[in-house]
């Protein structure tokens, strides 16, 4: 489904990622682990095509993807989340999700709004404003809210999870998982978290220093040396 | 907007005024004026409040329109009102040259946009034989006669402009309210957020670009033909700029009746009171205003007027007036 063939990113005189070459089948949920700065953000940036990168290539269902620009990849079923939410401001909930729709799948479903309100809990809240009066857990639930409402093949979720506490947590962990179970799609998912990731993904990938290093199930991955090695800041020389 | 309050608006703009100011010259030509501001400070708050672009242009986009619209009519024989069309599609042209600068946000916007202003007093100056050069262009042709009624009347001049800006109201309001809107709107913040779920948020603000270049070039038609004159110190004056800026700011930029209000007070108190105690100079006090109600209330007179209106409307309501009614 989305195919990265030997992904180069150069900012200046920083290599962001190094020839990074990953493949996400359909319906597969994917973790994407390493430290910070390893690149992971970068990674999604490319994906979702907000930053263009120096080298390589992309395709998306047979289509290169390479040069193509955000809003058109998400009308062709990239949907993403960003790390700090970006609500719409000035737009409640639902017009958040409205507005997504809308240009994201180029027709307003009133029913799939309620339904997803409905899944990510948000039906409280749907006339609320969305960058005033949601709480963190919230907003991060809106963010795949939008993200839904465009009808993705693929979804990217940078740090959903990241500074919730456990039980909003695990929560957020089931919706996740009923989320891939309902609506058939693939995830690329950040996270910190090794448990957490060890739980979504039957497959993980691994950055570091804009190089991927592993690619395997959380076994083989989390007992990987050199894996092991780049947590613990084994000196890289 | 509602019919309820839509109506006696209408009714008072259209029946009453001319009806009590019909006979008075002086107060009908402050109107026209007054409204001529209106209509640039909604084109310029429709650009800054969807678009999110702060424009120091206008005046350009106003001075195309006058001129577009002055010379069809003059050298072609043109119809006046399909004209004074043309004069808003030629600034609306003319404001492609401006569309590189869209990558640029915040002041740089504003900057770059100051300078393409500037482009466009020195060509109409420079091709004297077109535009007339800097004597300008004399005889204008009045607004026309249409099913026995003479336009060409103070009366006449208020009609049509407070028609062009009701057509432009509604307009904007069409659009404050569609999916295109809100996410013009959700822009202001975050382009990004806006991208990432499919609004091609480039060419959204080129649209506003364009509507606001075409409605002011519009009224920069019609003043060329209210007055009847057309020089390029004059079409391209700065003032046509910054009056409705702020105008604009002043009434509430971000709401639809804000600029129009505010054109109005701005421009009604300047000339039939500061004018009078200060014959140069006035427009200082014009400052000092805009300062103080940025002071008070950042978002302008209308929301403030709304606040205040609510506000009583709720201690009517109840006795006693709860937290919640003061941070609306």
């Amino acid at each position: 489904m989305m195919n990265l063939n030997a992904i180069t990113v150069q900012f200046g005189g920083l290599t962001a990622l190094k020839g990074v070459s990953l493949s996400i089948g359909a319906e597969e949920v994917v973790g994407l682990v390493g430290p910070n700065g390893a690149g992971k953000t970068t990674l999604f940036n490319v994906i979702s095509g907000l930053v263009r990168p120096t080298g390589g290539a992309a395709s998306f269902n047979g289509a290169n993807v390479l040069t193509t620009p955000m809003y058109k990849r998400a009308r062709m079923g990239i949907g993403r989340t960003f790390q700090i939410p970006q609500p719409m401001h000035e737009l409640t909930v639902r017009q958040n999700l409205l507005v997504a729709q809308r240009f994201g799948t180029g027709s307003v479903n009133l029913a799939k709004i309620d339904e997803i309100l409905a899944f990510l809990h948000l039906t409280d809240k749907a006339d609320r404003d969305a960058a005033q009066d949601l709480s963190l857990s919230e907003l991060k639930a809106l963010e795949v809210g939008k993200a839904l409402a465009t009808a993705p093949k693929l979804l990217l979720l940078d740090e959903v999870l990241a500074g919730l506490e456990t039980t909003s947590k695990r929560a957020f962990m089931k919706t996740l998982i009923e989320l891939h179970r309902v609506y058939r799609i693939s995830i690329l998912i950040i996270e910190h978290d090794i448990e957490t990731i060890s739980t979504l993904c039957p497959r993980v990938c691994v950055l570091n220093y804009g190089q991927l290093i592993a690619d395997g199930t959380p076994q083989e991955v989390f007992s990987n040396a050199e894996v092991i090695k780049s947590y613990t800041g084994g000196g890289h020389d | 907007m509602k019919l309820r309050i839509l109506l006696p608006i209408l009714v008072v703009l259209y029946g009453l005024v001319p009806f009590l100011f019909g006979g008075n010259n002086y107060i009908m030509s402050i109107l026209v004026a007054s409204l001529t501001i209106a209509g640039i400070a909604l084109a310029w708050a429709l650009l800054g409040n969807l678009g999110g672009m702060v424009s120091f242009g206008h005046a350009a986009f106003f001075g195309v329109g006058a001129y577009i619209s002055a010379l069809l009519t003059m050298k072609l024989g043109v119809p006046i009102f399909w004209a004074m069309l043309a004069g808003g599609v030629g600034s609306a042209i003319a404001s492609i040259a401006i569309l590189p600068a869209l990558r640029l946000s915040g002041p740089y916007f504003a900057l770059a946009i100051l300078a393409y202003a500037h482009i466009f007093r020195v060509l109409a100056t420079e091709f004297s034989g077109i535009t007339g050069g800097a004597g300008g262009l004399l005889g204008i042709p009045v607004l026309p006669t249409v099913l026995g009624y003479s336009f060409s009347s103070k009366v006449g001049g208020y009609l049509v402009i407070i028609t062009i800006i009701v057509i432009f109201a509604f307009i904007y309001d069409r659009i404050r309210n569609s999916y295109y809107g809100f996410a013009l709107k959700a822009m202001h913040e975050s382009e990004d957020a806006t991208r990432v779920v499919g609004v091609h948020s480039t060419m959204l603000k080129a649209m506003m670009l364009f509507l606001s270049a075409f409605m002011t070039g519009v009224i920069g038609a019609f003043n060329s033909h209210y007055i009847n004159f057309l020089e390029p110190d004059y079409a391209f004056n700065s003032g046509w700029t910054m009056l409705p800026v702020v105008a604009a700011i002043f009434g509430g930029y971000r709401t639809l009746t804000g600029p129009l209000v505010g054109a109005v007070v701005i421009y009604t108190v300047d000339q039939l009171f500061f004018k009078n105690y200060i014959p140069s100079g006035h427009q200082i006090i014009l400052g000092a205003l805009l300062g103080v109600m940025i002071l008070f209330s950042p978002d302008g007179l209308m929301p403030l007027i709304t606040k205040k209106l609510r506000w009583r409307r709720q201690v009517k309501a109840s006795p006693s007036p709860s937290q919640e009614t003061e941070t609306i």
